[in-house]
């Protein structure tokens, strides 16, 4: 399956992905307060009495930051396969999250994934759905560079177009 | 060419920082080690488990912002349901008594439950002040303290 294998086919796929998460950073990055809310309603890092609020705000801050980073360097092309595998790791992260509000029976309403004001989508099935699709992308991506020839090409300035055999 | 991890790495590091400095530049980052369910200009007063069972030993009226049927199975002895998500018509019948009181406690489900921050905001709006059990009503029967069964305070 050459096409696999296509860089376009690469390049269009993470512009896509990127710009899912650039989009998904947008509000969690304006509003770090009520994002952190929402990641307080998951319990899956606390807070707690144990581990106070810092490991919850951290994450808070930190997270929309890698989104929105890892989703430009998606859309620009730039480091591709490594910005997948973080994209690939949050992804992996939000099944956990949102398995373990699923398994404790934690009624998260705004999983927080794109929106943080007032009601969202609620964090159940459908979202482990869409993430899996998501994590399906950001897999292939990392996992499978496009084919060396095409890659030769796309890399030489002024080389854009794939040649028509690239096997 | 191979994945440098390096670079994944580099990733998240840049964003931890970069979300650091926008958390402390910005204006409107949050405190590292405080509670984001308390806003700016929140007058709440936050307590511990042991703290409120004093208060409770006190006196103080208890209230419940869990929805009612967590009430209803069980909840602190003596406290009153306030449910965040029924407020206004829970909220009719307390008032001459809430305003009578001086030391009340509201709780909810824990740490990751808003309806307590909610519930004392929206009777500090009203001018009656409550502090708010952090550790919600987890921390209560962790700790072994009574609690009350069925639908009656």
């Amino acid at each position: 399956m050459t096409w696999l294998r296509h860089p376009l086919l690469h390049r269009a796929l993470a512009i896509v992905l990127g710009a899912v998460f650039v989009y998904a950073s947008r509000e969690k990055i304006a509003e770090p307060r009520d994002f952190a809310r929402i990641v307080y309603h998951y319990q899956v890092i606390g807070p707690n009495a144990r581990i106070g609020y810092v490991p919850a705000n951290l994450l808070a801050v930190a997270l929309p930051w890698t989104e929105a980073l890892a989703g430009v360097l998606l859309i620009a092309g730039v480091w591709r396969r490594e910005a997948a595998t973080v994209v690939a790791v949050l992804l992996v992260t939000f099944l956990v999250a949102v398995g373990w509000t699923l398994y404790h029976g934690i009624d998260v309403e705004n999983c927080g994934c794109f929106t943080v004001a007032g009601t969202g989508r609620r964090a159940g099935l459908g979202l482990l759905l869409s993430d899996l699709a998501l994590l399906a992308v950001a897999a292939f991506l990392a996992a499978a560079p496009p084919g060396a020839e095409a890659a030769r090409a796309e890399a030489s300035p002024g080389a854009l177009t794939v040649p028509a055999s690239h096997e | 060419m191979a994945i440098r991890w390096s670079r994944v790495i580099a990733i998240p590091a840049a964003g931890l920082v970069l979300g650091l400095a926008w958390n402390a530049w910005s204006g409107r980052g949050i405190a590292l080690g405080g509670n984001a369910f308390l806003r700016q200009g929140d007058a709440i007063e936050e307590i511990e488990a042991r703290e409120a069972r004093a208060r409770l030993d006190r006196g103080a009226l208890f209230l419940d912002a869990r929805p009612r049927a967590f009430y209803d199975m069980s909840h602190v002895p003596g406290a009153f349901p306030l449910p965040e998500e029924d407020f206004d018509r829970s909220f009719a019948p307390l008032e001459d008594r809430l305003r009578r009181t001086f030391d009340i406690v509201v709780y909810c489900s824990g740490y990751g439950c808003e309806a307590s921050h909610v519930v004392a905001r929206r009777l500090a709006e009203k001018g009656i002040r409550a502090a708010v059990l952090h550790e919600g009503w987890p921390a209560w029967t962790d700790a072994g303290y009574p609690v009350k069964e069925g639908p009656q305070p």
